[in-house]
C-alpha cells in the first residue's frame, strides 16, 4: 500500500514531457517571426519616406531681394499700391480705413519712388549721351586733323612743283641769254678782227655794248640771285610750315591720348565701383537670407493654415518692421483671394513677432532689412 | 534627417536608457509569447490527434486488458490514454482488496479525477503567460513612451528653437516603445483565446472519455456483483 502511494505519488511529480512538444523548434519558429517583421518594417521604411518628408511644414517664401535693386522695389510697391487698392475693393467692410490708410501710403511711397526712377533714368541718359558726344567729337577732330594734313600735303607738293617749273624757266632763259652772248661776242669779235679799222670808231660803241653787257651780267647776277634768294626764303617758308604742321600734329596726338587716358580711368573708376556695389550687395544678401530664414522659420511655425485652404491659394505679404524688429506695419500685396487664408498669413506674422534677430544684423544693412515681402503657399505642403 | 535619423533602428539605438531597457523587455516578451504560441499550438494539435487515435483504438472492441498492458508504464502518449491507465489500474488494484463495488468505482472516479486534472494543468501550461503578456504589455509600452516624452519635453526647455524638426525623433522613438507593446501584445491576445478554448475542448472529450469509462467499469462491477452475489 505504502509501495503504491509511493509510486503514485512519483508518478504524479513526474512530467509527461513526451506528450509534450520540445522548445527548439517554437523557439526557433518565433525568432523567424520577429526577423521576418523586421524585415518587412526594413523594407516597408523607403515607402513610408515621402510621408515624412511633407514634415517641412509651410513655405513662406522670402522675397526681400528685391528691396536691393530700387527698380524692382518700385514695380513691386507699385503692384503692391494697385493690388492694395483691389484689396480694399474687396475688403471694404472690414478693414477699409485702415486699408485705405496703407494703400495711401503706399501710392505715397510710389510717386516718390516713381520720381526718384525718373531722375536716375534722366540722369543716367545725361551720362550716356555725355559720354557719347565726347566719344563723337572726338572722332570728328581726329577726321579734321587728318583732312587738314592731308590738305597742307596737297598744297604742300603744288607748291614745290611751280617752284621747280618756275626754276626750269629761269634756267631756260639763262642758257638763252648765255647762248646769245656768246654769239654777241663772237660777233663782236669778228666784226673787231674783220673791222679792225672800225674798232676805234666803235670803241665807244664798245665800251657801251660792253657796259651795257656788264650791266646785263650784273642784273643777270642780280637776278640769279634774286632767285636765290627767293628759293631759300620759300625753302625756309616751306619747313617752317612742316615743322609746324608736325608740332600741331604731335600737339592733336598728345591731346587725343590724354583724352583716351581720361576715357579709361573714368571707364576703370566706373568699374571699380560696380565691383563694390557688386560685393557690398552680395554681403548685404548673405546678411538678408540669414535673417529671411529665421523669419522664414518663425513664421512658419506660428501659421497655422485654414483647413479648408485649397493647394493652390498665394498669397503676398508686405511687412514693414522698427528698428528693433517689432512689426510697424503689415499689408497685403497679393490677396489670395481668400480672406481667411490671408488673415491666417497675417496673424502668423503677428504671432511670430517681433524679430529680435534684426539686432545681430550689421547696421548698415538693418535698413534694407526692415521692409520685405512674405509669400505664404500652403500648396506644397498637402 | 528623414532618411538616417528616422529610421526605427536608429531611433531605437538613440533613445535613452530606460525606454532601451522597456524596449528590451517588450521584445524578449513578444519573443517568449511566440515560443509559447507555437509550442502550445504544435502540442495541442498533437493531444488532439493522439486522442483521436486513441478513442479508435478504445472503440474498437479491443480487450481494455490488453489495452492496459499496451500502454508503456511511464509514459502514456496522450491524456486520454493517461485518464484510461490511471482509472483501470485503480480498479484492477481495489477490486481484489474489497468486495464493495461502490467504494472500488469511488477511488476509480477519485484516479481518474486527479488524472484528468494532471491532464488539464498540462495542456493549460504556459498560457498564463500569454495572458500575462497580452495584458501587461501595452502599459509597459506606454509607460516607456511616457518616460520618452518626459525626456523629450526635458530637452526641449534647454533648446532655444523649440522646432517641430527637434520634437518629431523624440516623440518616434518615444512611440516605438506603445508599438513594440502592441505588438506584443495583440498576438498574445489572441492566441490566448484561441489555444484557451482548445485546451477547454479537449478537457471536455476527455471527461466525456473519463465518465465513458466509469460507466464501462461500472457496468462491470454490476455484473459481477450479480454473479458473485
Amino acid at each position: 500500500m505504502a509501495e503504491e502511494v509511493e509510486n503514485s505519488v512519483k508518478k504524479g511529480f513526474k512530467p509527461h514531457d513526451n506528450q509534450d512538444v520540445g522548445y527548439v523548434l517554437p523557439t526557433l519558429l518565433a525568432v523567424g517571426v520577429h526577423l521576418l517583421v523586421l524585415a518587412i518594417s526594413m523594407i516597408s521604411l523607403p515607402a513610408s519616406n515621402p510621408e515624412s518628408e511633407t514634415s517641412s511644414v509651410v513655405q513662406a517664401t522670402l522675397v526681400s531681394t528685391e528691396t536691393f535693386t530700387d527698380q524692382a522695389q518700385q514695380v513691386s510697391e507699385q503692384q503692391a499700391a494697385l493690388n492694395a487698392q483691389q484689396a480694399t475693393e474687396q475688403e471694404a467692410e472690414t478693414q477699409a480705413e485702415q486699408q485705405r490708410q496703407r494703400a495711401q501710403a503706399e501710392e505715397a511711397a510710389a510717386q516718390e519712388a516713381e520720381q526718384q526712377a525718373a531722375q536716375d533714368s534722366q540722369r543716367e541718359v545725361e551720362r550716356e549721351a555725355a559720354l557719347l558726344a565726347a566719344e563723337q567729337e572726338a572722332q570728328r577732330r581726329a577726321e579734321q586733323a587728318q583732312q587738314q594734313a592731308q590738305q597742307r600735303e596737297e598744297e604742300a607738293a603744288v607748291r614745290a612743283e611751280e617752284v621747280e617749273a618756275q626754276r626750269q624757266r629761269e634756267a631756260e632763259a639763262q642758257q638763252q641769254r648765255e647762248a646769245e652772248a656768246k654769239q654777241e661776242r663772237e660777233a663782236v669779235e669778228q666784226r673787231r678782227r674783220e673791222e679792225e679799222a672800225q674798232r676805234q670808231r666803235e670803241a665807244e660803241a664798245q665800251q657801251q655794248r660792253e657796259a651795257e653787257e656788264q650791266r646785263r651780267k650784273e642784273e643777270e647776277a642780280e637776278r640769279q640771285r634774286e632767285a636765290e634768294a627767293q628759293q631759300q626764303r620759300e625753302a625756309e617758308a616751306q619747313q617752317r610750315r612742316e615743322e609746324e604742321a608736325q608740332q600741331q600734329r604731335e600737339a592733336e596726338e598728345q591731346r587725343r591720348r590724354e583724352a583716351a587716358e581720361a576715357a579709361e580711368q573714368a571707364m576703370q573708376r566706373q568699374l571699380a565701383g560696380e565691383a563694390e556695389a557688386a560685393a557690398n550687395a552680395q554681403q548685404a544678401q548673405q546678411a538678408a537670407n540669414s535673417f529671411t530664414t529665421i523669419v522664414r522659420r518663425a513664421v512658419e511655425q506660428a501659421w497655422l493654415i485654414p483647413p479648408g485652404a485649397s493647394d493652390s491659394l498665394d498669397a503676398m505679404l508686405e511687412i514693414r518692421l522698427g528698428p528693433s524688429g517689432e512689426i510697424l506695419n503689415i499689408s497685403i500685396v497679393r490677396s489670395s483671394g481668400d480672406t481667411t487664408f490671408d488673415r491666417s498669413a497675417i496673424q502668423a506674422v503677428e504671432h511670430a513677432a517681433p524679430f529680435g534677430e534684426l539686432r545681430d544684423m550689421p547696421s548698415e544693412y538693418q535698413r534694407d532689412l526692415r521692409q520685405f515681402n512674405l509669400r505664404f503657399t500652403p500648396g506644397d505642403v498637402r | 534627417m528623414n532618411d538616417n535619423g528616422m529610421s526605427i533602428p536608429h531611433l531605437i539605438m538613440s533613445a535613452s536608457t530606460v525606454v532601451q531597457v522597456v524596449m528590451l523587455l517588450l521584445l524578449v516578451g513578444s519573443v517568449l509569447s511566440w515560443v509559447v504560441i507555437f509550442q502550445r499550438s504544435l502540442a495541442l494539435s498533437k493531444a488532439k490527434r493522439e486522442y483521436a487515435d486513441f478513442e479508435e483504438t478504445f472503440w474498437s472492441g479491443v480487450d481494455l486488458n490488453e489495452l492496459y498492458r499496451d500502454i508503456p508504464d511511464e509514459e502514456p502518449r496522450s491524456g486520454a490514454e493517461h485518464i484510461f491507465k490511471a482509472g483501470f489500474r485503480e480498479f484492477n488494484r481495489l477490486l481484489p482488496k474489497t468486495r464493495n463495488p461502490q467504494a472500488v468505482l469511488e477511488g476509480v472516479q477519485r484516479s481518474m479525477r486527479v488524472a484528468w486534472s494532471r491532464e488539464e494543468d498540462r495542456l493549460s501550461r504556459h498560457l498564463v503567460f500569454l495572458a500575462t503578456v497580452a495584458s501587461a504589455s501595452p502599459y509597459i509600452g506606454l509607460f516607456g513612451t511616457v518616460w520618452g516624452i518626459m525626456g523629450a519635453f526635458q530637452s526641449l526647455s534647454l533648446s532655444q528653437q523649440a522646432t517641430l524638426a527637434t520634437v518629431a525623433p523624440w516623440i518616434a522613438e518615444a512611440l516605438i516603445a506603445t508599438a513594440m507593446g502592441l505588438f506584443a501584445a495583440i498576438p498574445a491576445v489572441i492566441f490566448y483565446n484561441r489555444l484557451s478554448s482548445e485546451a477547454t475542448r479537449l478537457l471536455g472529450r476527455y471527461e466525456a472519455f473519463a465518465e465513458e469509462f466509469y460507466a464501462i467499469l461500472h457496468r462491470n462491477v454490476q455484473g459481477r456483483d450479480t454473479t458473485s452475489g
